[in-house]
């Protein structure tokens, strides 16, 4: 329901596997053939050596630090924040508005919390529900002009029809747009939890 | 009692509503993306410190950024190679991991079910837990059963939903009118995926031990 980017996450997680997956192969490479390893280590002090030489031609008037330092440290924390924007992008998108309309007496917004409380009330004497919550998310293909979506999670009893809890909360879900005057994409949620697990059970099916 | 008629949702609305649905059957690797990236962040953030250090003639942490360029250049021959290999090894096992997370759909144990009033045109996506739909499908077989609710137990996978019955001692259970119930209440749910039923008592392994061994 939330915005993570689901695409960026498996796209970075990929090329980063792939990076292990490469460096894993010159390791085991450079621990089982001796030439390989000798090759190593005639190419790495090669290129050690010449960026030694760049790293002394670029030197910052009046100092020991090159150019090229301050240039890696940049990239460096580049990369960094990038990274935090990375983390930061997760679970993102939740929102308390449901509903937004514009018109020439001015604007109307109406917040999550009326729908919740309003579905709460309605599934409060429902024996197959043990708890109700209501959040809404920004959506793709959502209304409005944040294009909102709701997404609706019960807790069934343990051995809770399934279908017939759907269908109570289709009802809401027809009278929340009646409500609203619009159609938003709604996601319903049936789960189980630890009240499940130790409230009693119905006896009469 | 479903007698609300799911007035047509239009088509952009229906998208919205399937593309939910799939979202939330499906893993975000969101937790080992945020894992992954915290892992990277500290060693950028330790290099920066290093880097800051040695060019303000402080002492390594660790180890200076040129110790550490000049210890990657010669680690092929400086290590022995059992560890070089074992390195490697270890690498490759999170490499391939990552790659996995990437690749694999990451299914969630849930289920989507058809909108309850019949219609093709779904107005919300139900997703429902394979463990409500498992306590479900106990409470029918332990009504056809007429057995207690401990003496059932159920488990519902990607494909194929397990019941067992183990009725008290000398009793008998009906496997085949249990599993025909169990049937034609998971054939209501109208899954997006439709699962097998499977009923089994412990007569039925009893047997078929007995025709191993004859």
């Amino acid at each position: 329901m939330n915005g993570t980017r689901r695409g960026l996450n498996r796209t970075l997680l990929a090329l980063l596997g792939l990076l292990l997956i490469a460096a894993a192969g010159l390791g085991i490479l450079a621990g089982t053939s001796r030439g390989f390893a000798l090759s190593w280590t005639e190419a790495g002090m090669d290129v050690w050596a010449r960026i030694q030489e760049r790293l002394g031609a670029a030197r910052i008037p009046g100092t020991e630090i090159s150019w090229w330092t301050v240039a890696v440290f940049s990239l460096l924390l580049f990369a960094t924040v990038l990274l935090v924007c990375w983390i930061a992008s997760q679970g993102t998108g939740r929102s308390n508005q449901v509903a937004q309309m514009q018109s020439e007496a001015g604007d109307t917004t109406v917040d999550t919390a009326v729908v919740s409380q309003a579905v709460k009330a309605a599934l409060a004497q429902n024996t197959h529900v043990l708890s109700t919550s209501l959040q809404s998310w920004k959506t793709k293909g959502g209304s409005g002009i944040t294009g909102t979506g709701l997404k609706l999670s019960v807790q069934a009893r343990k051995g809770a029809s399934p279908v017939e809890l759907a269908n109570d909360v289709e009802h809401l879900v027809t009278e929340i747009d009646a409500l609203l005057g619009t159609q938003i994409p709604v996601l319903v949620r049936i789960t189980s939890g630890t009240r499940s697990k130790f409230a009693r059970s119905e006896r009469v099916a | 009692m479903s007698n609300a008629p799911a007035s047509k949702a239009p088509a952009k609305l229906q998208r919205a509503v399937r593309r939910l649905g799939l979202r939330e059957t499906h893993s975000s690797r969101a937790a080992l993306s945020i894992v992954t990236a915290a892992v990277l962040v500290a060693v950028l953030v330790w290099l920066m410190v290093e880097m800051v250090l040695s060019a303000t003639g402080n002492a390594a942490l660790l180890m200076s950024p040129a110790e550490l360029a000049r210890r990657t250049a010669t680690v092929a021959t400086e290590t022995i190679p059992g560890a070089l290999v074992a390195a490697g090894t270890v690498l490759a096992v999170l490499g391939i991991a990552l790659l996995a997370a990437a690749v694999v759909p990451g299914r969630k144990a849930r289920h989507i079910m058809g909108n309850p009033g019949g219609t093709s045109n779904p107005r919300s996506a139900v997703v429902v837990d394979s463990e409500v739909l498992a306590a479900a499908v106990s409470r029918i077989a332990r009504t056809v059963a007429k057995i207690a609710p401990e003496q059932v137990s159920s488990s519902v996978g990607r494909k194929r939903i397990d019941v067992v019955l183990q009725p008290g001692s000398g009793l008998a259970a009906d496997a085949d009118s249990v599993k025909e119930a169990v049937e034609r209440e998971v054939a209501g749910y109208g899954l997006r995926r439709p699962l097998a039923v499977t009923v089994s008592t412990p007569q039925t392994k009893a047997s078929l031990h007995q025709a191993v061994g004859a």
